[in-house]
């Protein structure tokens, strides 16, 4: 494990920082542990809670806040340049810092909706939600990263895709899911165990391919802008 | 022994003899630049993007619900209705006015300067809280006037104008109680943390998390839970309130089933009170520390 990756992992959860990572997925385990005990039937609790609140709000928002995080916050606070006076190519740089936020964002959602799959289910779908959600946090996470390096406010970029591109446009013009990770997610989980709980209009071959050049593309993004990195001060 | 030769020369230092203005209008100063700071008036053009891009979204969708109202020549949308519609972008516009209004002052911290003035603890948070109560407000209101002009210069009549306004006024009664339960929720989150993008993210997951507990608690075995369920959610808090005080508003069309609170409007309306005020005296206890540190 390369010393980017430790301090990565360590900026990430020092400082029992890691414990506001906990609430989103513990909620979504308790919502499916409440539904499954009082009796509501899978076909009506699944819905809201593994897509509405895990594939929608959990996965993009963790990785949203971890995303911006191994990066980002380092370019805020100006730290990033002791990294980057380092003899290091800068995609040793990059790839450690975007696994560590692959890997974080994956264990936070997959166990929850793993758990949540299992109670809706069966193991088969608590798996297929979990390996679709790994997946769909390394395409997040390569955007994200990319993010923080295209603009001094990532968060705000990142939530303008999660809110109003996937979450407003996604609901209201079908269309615009071809370009929304959310929607992968649900046509591979989907693809991995078919249910009738998980529904998009998104193909899985589209998926597959999109996902695939989402997180490559992004990752290349991501290193050919820190080799044109710009240290300057906050403007705004 | 020299007589001392130092001289004390007189370069112009004077004591401050105008007006000495008090603690009114530095709450006033206070809140025309949190209202300014919202819409990222008087900073750079990066800092204009983003509010600037959710009044944009908003006053576009106004202008083209009221052109096909026109054109089709009946409401498609009530003034209340608009707020429901526009909940994820009143959020985002959180994320994005509530970091810059606390977030920056404790990050650079500036805050022993505020309150070096006659300025008492209580006075900055109820400033800021004020000003993006404020901001949202105008967020929700201006796309309001915008249909409520369409719709009154395409009335015949002024009986017809007059029932306009008569609409107008519970949406923007409506809009205001948004701006308020929103604003006091996220201006308290974000002043827990001086980093802009934590406050954000932050801000948005509260919003977020909180919408699907609704879904579960609305469809669980028990009616009184269904009819509860808004609680949990303050969107739909917002919308109980409104379902229950202007119900004619919210509800247009018979198969259009909204949400149903049976008779706990009364309980909505505690509710939210009890939670405004809870956020309150929480933001005023955050700020009291942060005074005596």
């Amino acid at each position: 494990m390369s010393t980017v990756c430790w301090i990565t992992a360590r900026g990430l959860f020092g400082r029992r920082r890691f414990l506001l990572l906990l609430p989103l997925p513990v909620l979504l385990v308790v919502l499916a542990v409440l539904s499954r005990g009082l009796g509501v039937p899978p076909s009506s609790w699944g819905p809201p809670v593994l897509v509405g609140l895990g594939l929608a709000v959990v996965l993009p928002v963790v990785a949203l806040i971890v995303g911006t995080g191994v990066l980002g916050a380092e370019i805020d606070d100006g730290t990033v340049v002791h990294v980057l006076t380092t003899p290091l190519p800068r995609w040793q740089i990059v790839l450690p810092k975007l696994a560590v936020a692959a890997g974080v964002t994956a264990i936070t959602v997959a166990v929850p909706l793993f758990v949540a799959g299992l109670l809706a289910d069966s193991v088969r779908l608590g798996l297929a939600l979990a390996v679709a959600a790994s997946i769909g946090a390394l395409a997040y996470s390569a955007l994200f990263v990319a993010a923080s390096l295209l603009t001094r406010r990532p968060v705000l970029l990142g939530l303008v895709y999660v809110l109003i591109w996937e979450g407003l446009l996604g609901n209201v013009i079908t269309g615009t899911r071809v370009l929304s990770i959310q929607h992968y997610v649900i046509a591979l989980a989907d693809r991995l165990a078919p249910t009738n709980l998980l529904e998009t209009t998104v193909s899985v071959p589209v998926a597959v391919v999109m996902t695939a050049l989402v997180s490559i593309g992004f990752t290349v993004l991501a290193i050919d802008r820190l080799r044109a990195f710009s240290v300057a001060g906050e403007t705004s | 022994m020299s007589e001392p030769t130092g001289v004390i020369h007189d370069i112009g230092y004077q004591r401050y003899t105008g007006l000495r203005l008090g603690r009114r209008h530095v709450f006033g100063a206070l809140y025309l630049h949190g209202v300014r700071t919202a819409f990222g008036l008087g900073r750079s053009a990066k800092a204009k993007i983003f509010p600037w891009l959710v009044v944009g979204i908003v006053i576009m969708v106004a202008a083209a619900v009221t052109a096909i109202s026109s054109q089709i020549g009946e409401s498609i949308m009530t003034y209340a209705q608009f707020a429901d519609a526009m909940s994820w972008l009143v959020i985002f516009f959180v994320a994005v006015a509530a970091p810059e209004l606390v977030s920056r002052d404790l990050r650079s911290g500036v805050l022993p300067l505020y309150f070096s003035r006659p300025l008492p603890h209580a006075d900055y948070p109820l400033a800021k809280l004020l000003a993006l109560v404020t901001a949202l407000w105008l967020l929700l209101g201006a796309p309001q006037l915008v249909m409520f002009l369409g719709g009154a210069f395409t009335a015949d009549g002024m009986r017809a104008v007059w029932d306009e306004v008569l609409d107008l006024l519970p949406g923007l009664l409506y809009a205001g109680l948004w701006a308020v339960v929103f604003a006091a929720v996220g201006l308290l989150v974000a002043s827990l943390t001086g980093k802009r993008a934590f406050a954000a993210g932050g801000i948005v997951a509260v919003f977020l998390m909180t919408t699907p507990i609704v879904g579960v608690l609305s469809i669980l075995p028990s009616q009184t839970a269904n009819q509860l369920a808004g609680l949990a959610s303050p969107s739909t808090l917002v919308q109980g309130i409104g379902v229950w005080t202007m119900r004619d508003q919210l509800i247009t069309s018979p198969e259009a089933a909204g949400p149903d609170i049976g008779a706990f409007g009364p309980a909505y309306a505690l509710a939210a009170v009890a939670l405004v005020a809870a956020c309150v005296a929480l933001l005023l206890a955050r700020y009291r520390k942060v005074a005596a540190r």
